[in-house]
């Protein structure tokens, strides 16, 4: 184990969470409802070649008693469907897709790539209709791409609060359930977990939550997670690169394995569904199931956050309020990042020039002393007065 | 060091914006009106609106979205317009997203326009136009058609498919368009044209040079051990691999292509010399 002080600021400010960490070391089987077990299984590549063994790792997803490996499989993006036939040789057992992905060919590959195999896999899909009439012909048209009877989870897609969930879409998840089209029903949520996810528990009907969930994200994302699990849902991981796949974010050697790694060793989480596009990719994501997570792995997960502390706010809410000029600094900050984080000025300016005439004269150089404190280090008046200079 | 290079942004960055926004008028669809603010989305912010969906278009290079939400009665007609990095990336992600069983028409580069729905690629910008009627079962599809013809005259840009696309042999093809990483699930075929035929898959692939194809052809012959040497394009090999099939991949000039997913490796190699000769 390295000291905390190897690990570097973030780690001092988050102790709770650096411990909470040390315990997934020690106990990695702990969690409410999960188990943990190892097996090992003779591989092949996609030439036919034996590879070294593999240890795939098993938790139980909830009350719903699906034993479901650590890793799954995200198939929006594969194109191949000889990845997803290999992933599940490999014996990976949950596979997700969408009626909206690839507008409806991605279920159609997956379907034809599992084939006989569909009925030794956990299988979920989502519908994004936002009516009960809707849903369920989603539901119906899913079933036929997939060709199977029954999809094990049917999720309401993308959904960022209890406003977007009405009282039909729940009635088409219970029909589902009673007609046997969907063995478990669930919820897919990017954003807003901390007020979604605690309502779905209350709710009392939704069996699993698949949520964006990873090493870099604010605590109450994680504190809503442990609350589900504690509740007997189940949760399922996606973004678990922290979009490090995609824009090399994560271009350290071994970044995105260890923020794999980070998740699925997570008590409260069954299973994962990162996006694979090839063999390689697969067979690097399951060995994310091969062994906890070391100190390595956290030192190289802590530079990552280190290196974008400064700069990136993690929209925790807690400067609200703050700003003597009243800015609503997160929002700023969000410009800016879409200036200097994703290129998109022009976007950033825009949104920028939305807000109330005196938050877009406001400048942060008419204040001796900032304010506002960001918890997590981001540089906030340098940042906001960086804004100010590009966008006003 | 970012901060100095967005000096220069603003001019590259508010022109590509602005053009998609000059194309969106809902003036183009008779009998509909502009219902609410025209909205952006970039790759930040995409997920609020495509859900785990938004993933299938940054992969084929996203720079951006603008939707427009017209309304005429209890309809709503919904056009999204994205920037893509190239026409190739807006070919790509429309192929991708159309339905092979229906034929592409000649809108822009390729279309496809269904009873309530519709979509297209010119240029680097792919349109998606989806109608919610009162009734689901109000047919759109000629109002759709003449939307997109409307919408294609004013998008400049590219109007053909990508030329790579000709290649492939025609017979019994069912579908092509570009996968922008990992063809055939391979990383080192990183961004290529696939053909589906009624059996198996063919694939092209464009390196910047010969010397770095015939350096990825190495790469590619040791992942396969079974492999033999085959006589198609300046090198070649074929094998029956478990996941692929009966594969050959052969290399011209700069250019890897092959077949994959045909019942023996001879099958492959037979289909992949035709393939060789349609390649310049």
């Amino acid at each position: 184990m390295k000291s905390g002080s190897e690990w570097g600021p973030f780690m001092n400010a988050k102790t709770s969470r650096r411990d909470f960490l040390s315990a997934g070391l020690m106990l990695p089987v702990v969690g409410a409802g999960s188990s943990l077990g190892l097996m090992n299984l003779s591989a092949q590549t996609p030439a036919g070649n034996t590879a070294s063994p593999l240890k795939l790792s098993y938790k139980t997803l909830g009350k719903t008693g699906l034993k479901v490996t650590s890793v799954g499989m995200g198939c929006m993006i594969t194109s191949d469907p000889s990845v997803v036939t290999h992933a599940a040789d490999l014996g990976i057992t949950y596979f997700d897709t969408a009626r909206g992905y690839q507008h409806g060919n991605n279920e159609r590959m997956v379907g034809a790539a599992l084939g006989s195999k569909r009925k030794q896999v956990v299988l979920s899909t989502k519908t994004e209709a936002r009516d009960k009439a809707g849903s369920l012909a989603q539901l119906d048209t899913s079933l036929s791409e997939l060709k199977t009877d029954f999809v094990d989870i049917w999720y309401l897609h993308g959904k960022s609060s209890p406003a977007d969930i009405h009282d039909d879409m729940i009635e088409a998840l219970q029909l589902a359930k009673q007609q046997g089209k969907a063995r478990f029903v669930g919820v897919s949520t990017h954003s807003n977990q901390p007020q979604l996810i605690p309502w779905m528990v209350q709710k009392g009907v939704f069996d699993v939550v698949l949520s964006a969930f990873n090493f870099s994200m604010d605590p109450a994302v994680e504190q809503a997670i442990d609350a589900a699990a504690k509740a007997g849902m189940g949760v399922v991981a996606m973004k678990v690169m922290a979009g490090g796949s995609r824009n090399q974010k994560l271009a350290q050697p071994g970044a995105l394995l260890a923020a794999l790694k980070w998740v699925t060793n997570h008590p409260s989480v069954a299973t994962t569904v990162p996006s694979m596009t090839d063999m390689d990719q697969l067979e690097q994501n399951v060995k994310a199931m091969e062994g906890p997570l070391t100190a390595d792995d956290h030192k190289i997960l802590a530079a990552h956050l280190e290196q974008i502390r400064p700069l990136y706010c993690r929209m925790c809410g807690k400067c609200e309020g703050t700003c003597a000029q009243g800015l609503p600094v997160a929002d700023v900050l969000r410009f800016l990042t879409y200036a200097d984080g994703y290129g998109e000025f022009a976007l950033g300016r825009e949104r920028y020039l939305q807000m109330a005439s005196e938050h877009v004269s406001a400048r942060c150089g008419d204040c001796a002393e900032c304010t506002v404190q960001c918890p997590y280090g981001v540089q906030v008046s340098r940042r906001m007065a960086c804004a100010q200079e590009l966008f006003a | 060091m970012r901060v100095v290079h967005l000096a220069f942004l603003p001019i590259l960055l508010t022109a590509g914006m602005a053009r998609a926004q000059d194309y969106l008028s809902c003036q183009l669809a008779p009998g509909w009106t502009q219902s609410e603010a025209i909205h952006s989305y970039t790759a930040d912010n995409l997920y609020d609106y495509k859900d785990g969906g938004a993933e299938g278009y940054l992969i084929y290079g996203f720079a951006g979205m603008k939707s427009l939400n017209c309304k005429s009665g209890d309809n709503t007609l919904t056009i999204d317009i994205s920037e893509m990095s190239d026409a190739d990336a807006a070919y790509g992600i429309f192929a991708t997203n159309s339905d092979p069983r229906l034929p592409i028409a000649k809108i822009g580069m390729g279309g496809q326009v269904q009873p309530q729905s519709a979509s297209f690629a010119k240029g680097k910008y792919y349109v998606e136009i989806v109608v919610n009627s009162a009734d689901p079962n109000t047919i759109h599809t000629a109002e759709l058609t003449a939307l997109v013809n409307r919408m294609a005259r004013r998008i400049e840009g590219r109007e053909t498919p990508p030329e790579a696309l000709a290649w492939f042999p025609q017979e019994n093809l069912t579908s092509a368009g570009l996968v922008p990483q990992s063809v055939l699930g391979l990383k080192e075929l990183k961004r290529g044209y696939v053909a589906k035929y009624k059996q198996g898959q063919a694939f092209i692939v464009l390196e910047d040079s010969p010397e770095s194809a015939a350096a990825v052809m190495k790469e590619l012959r040791e992942r396969f051990d079974g492999a033999i040497d085959a006589k198609v394009g300046d090198e070649a090999f074929q094998d029956k691999a478990q996941y692929l099939d009966g594969i050959c991949i052969f290399r011209k000039g700069r250019a890897l292509a092959g077949y994959a997913d045909l019942p023996t490796a001879q099958e492959a190699a037979t289909q992949a010399a035709k393939l060789a000769t349609r390649i310049p």
